[in-house]
């Protein structure tokens, strides 16, 4: 990075906007450009900017690139004995032949199955809010609330709901179900903690939907509800379309959600049992480190992990640059 | 304004039984820490009769927990002023000042957001351990800085566009270095954006177990949410005790949430719209 560069060219990025409150994209600074040197000999005000960023990229480089480096580097090495040496794709093919980590995967693949519900929900959510149900305003803060809450917490809360004589199964008994072994039966669990992190998140998902719904044009609604059109017409001819960056930017961030921030669920629900049917790709990579002593499989898992998410990164990267074109 | 029809009222409904199902699981668990263990084997469901609130006190006094909490509050409050002065300078820098490489370093701040933790965690334990941060409280403050910060940078530079050059230029002809901008406009109008990016941010690292467990590994050093993922193990036996931590560890955040829940939600929506 080219910090402490001896160029000049400090200058006001403001002067290239118009006034006003427009949000600027990154990357369209190098436009119609309106120089404003600062004064000649003015030695600290040509550093300034440097010394400004100075703590914050140190950090960034030295904690989070850096160590993305070291890890990718560190998977092709060995464990144990081997430590330190070039292993080749050992620790990978070992990755493949490990039927816990094979689980992860095919933990990932239910996420990306139950995905379109768990954006779906609060979508909908978000429209009926939107036509102003009667209530919206209480149900707008109570459907945020979990959100705020620790994964842990939600967790701790959850085995006392789910409890084999707890209050779902005693619920599900008076109509005449159940009971179901929600955290035993490795048929169920993962289903089980999903649908837990799915309650615990709505909230964050429908509060972006209902930002993305303040900038829908609403002289469109009127026009559908003059030609008499139905709410599911309405939706899915009105409201969809004009969603679509929204819709895709909360596919994006619940993706990402699902694969970084379960820890905590997993960790106090099941600990990834039973039979290692609740392991994803993060839980995996906490037990190598951390419990099997075995850092540098754990790299190789972290960074097929890092693979997924570039994928996805990508995807939000070229979603958000469409959004800044559309502008 | 949207229709007349009944038909809102039948989307009130499930609307409602589902915002039932949000406050129920902390409704529950409230009323079982009330109760004494007796009532809770005789009936769990039913509402507490007296507040036994000295489940509350004996969860608080025999787990230590009072002494996770003192570490969370302490590991919190000092990340995230560290978060809002770096994310706040680069923030400036990289909206209102024009230097040779700033779009880079920009762009490279975008890319750490798309580097979760779990990625880096092996070998960032390995640099806490060499550099001997392990198990420190500035390691885990300096695990959680540069875990947030990219979130901060972005935030607040997406903030400071929206201020006019106009109050700027005049500043600077008042005679304010950059240093003085950024003390004396920035800081304050930047206030309300300061507010809502540092509550998400207590938020984040008030609720982290991860980095946690990984960066302070002593009992000693244990935060509250590691604490309570050591509960179940403690009160297998009395649930009532068990409801109660828990409830201890929740109630900063729901007070949160209480007073400052439209800066919450501009945090998060700020950072979904503002591209």
């Amino acid at each position: 990075m080219p910090i402490g560069g001896s160029s000049p060219a400090v200058r006001s990025a403001q002067a290239e906007r118009t006034a006003g409150a427009e949000v600027e994209q990154p990357g369209r600074h190098g436009t119609g450009r309106t120089s404003r040197r600062v004064p000649r000999g003015a030695r600290a005000e040509r550093l300034a900017p440097f010394v400004l960023v100075a703590p914050a990229v140190l950090i960034i480089v030295a904690l989070r690139l850096w160590p993305l480096l070291l890890g990718v580097n560190f998977s092709f090495t060995g464990d144990g004995e081997r430590n330190g040496t070039f292993v080749g794709f050992d620790n990978y093919a070992e990755l493949l032949n490990d039927p816990l980590f094979r689980t992860a995967l095919r933990n990932v693949g239910l996420l990306v199955i139950l995905l379109p519900v768990a954006v779906a929900i609060p979508g909908l959510l978000a429209t009926f809010i939107y036509l102003r149900v009667p209530g919206h305003r209480v149900f707008r803060g109570v459907y945020f609330f979990p959100a705020v809450l620790s994964p842990v917490i939600v967790g701790a809360i959850f085995n006392l709901m789910l409890g084999f004589d707890g209050p779902l199964n005693t619920a599900l008994a008076q109509i005449g179900l159940g009971p179901i072994d929600w955290l035993g039966d490795p048929g169920i669990a993962m289903f089980t903690v999903v649908g837990v992190h799915i309650w615990a998140t709505f909230g964050m998902a429908l509060v972006v939907f209902l930002a993305g719904f303040s900038t829908l044009d609403a002289a469109l609604l009127d026009a559908a509800r003059m030609d008499g059109a139905s709410l599911p017409q309405i939706i899915w001819h009105v409201i969809v379309p004009g969603l679509s960056r929204t819709i895709q930017f909360v596919f994006v961030t619940t993706m990402i959600g699902m694969l970084t921030s379960m820890f905590g669920l997993l960790y106090v629900m099941t600990s990834g049992g039973p039979e290692g049917s609740t392991y994803l790709p993060e839980f995996y990579v906490w037990i190598q480190q951390g419990q099997m002593n075995r850092p540098a499989l754990a790299s190789a898992a972290s960074t097929v992990l890092f693979l997924i998410m570039l994928v996805v990164g990508i995807l939000q990267v070229s979603v958000l640059r469409r959004a800044g074109r559309e502008d | 304004m949207p229709g007349k029809r009944l038909g809102r009222w039948v989307a009130a409904v499930p609307m409602a039984l589902l915002a039932l199902a949000t406050i129920y699981p902390l409704v529950f668990t409230t009323n079982v820490a009330m109760k004494t263990r007796r009532e809770y084997i005789l009936d769990r469901f039913s509402p507490t009769t007296s507040l036994h609130l000295e489940n509350i006190a004996a969860a608080w006094n025999s787990v230590g927990m009072a002494r996770y909490f003192a570490n969370s509050l302490i590991v919190v409050t000092v990340s995230v002023v560290l978060l809002l002065l770096f994310g706040s300078m680069a923030g400036f820098a990289l909206s209102q000042l024009r230097f040779r490489g700033s779009s880079a370093l920009f762009l490279g701040c975008l890319a750490a957001l798309f580097v979760p933790f779990q990625v880096i965690m092996v070998p960032l334990a390995r640099i806490m351990t060499d550099s001997g941060l392990i198990d420190t409280y500035p390691g885990l403050i300096l695990a959680y800085v540069a875990q947030f910060l990219p979130f901060t940078i972005f935030l607040m530079t997406s903030h400071y566009r929206t201020i006019p050059v106009e109050i700027i230029h005049a500043a600077r002809i008042d005679g304010n270095s950059t240093y003085g901008v950024y003390r004396r406009i920035m800081i304050p109008l930047g206030a309300p954006a300061l507010l809502s990016v540092g509550i998400l941010d207590a938020l984040f690292c008030w609720n982290d177990v991860l980095i946690a467990l990984l960066m302070m590994p002593s009992p000693e050093h244990r935060t509250l949410m590691v604490g309570v993922t050591s509960l179940r193990g403690q009160y297998s036996d009395n649930i009532p005790q068990f409801a109660s931590g828990v409830l201890i560890a929740a109630i900063p955040v729901l007070l949160i949430y209480l007073f400052l829940q439209r800066q919450i939600a501009d945090g998060v929506t700020a950072g979904s719209t503002k591209g």
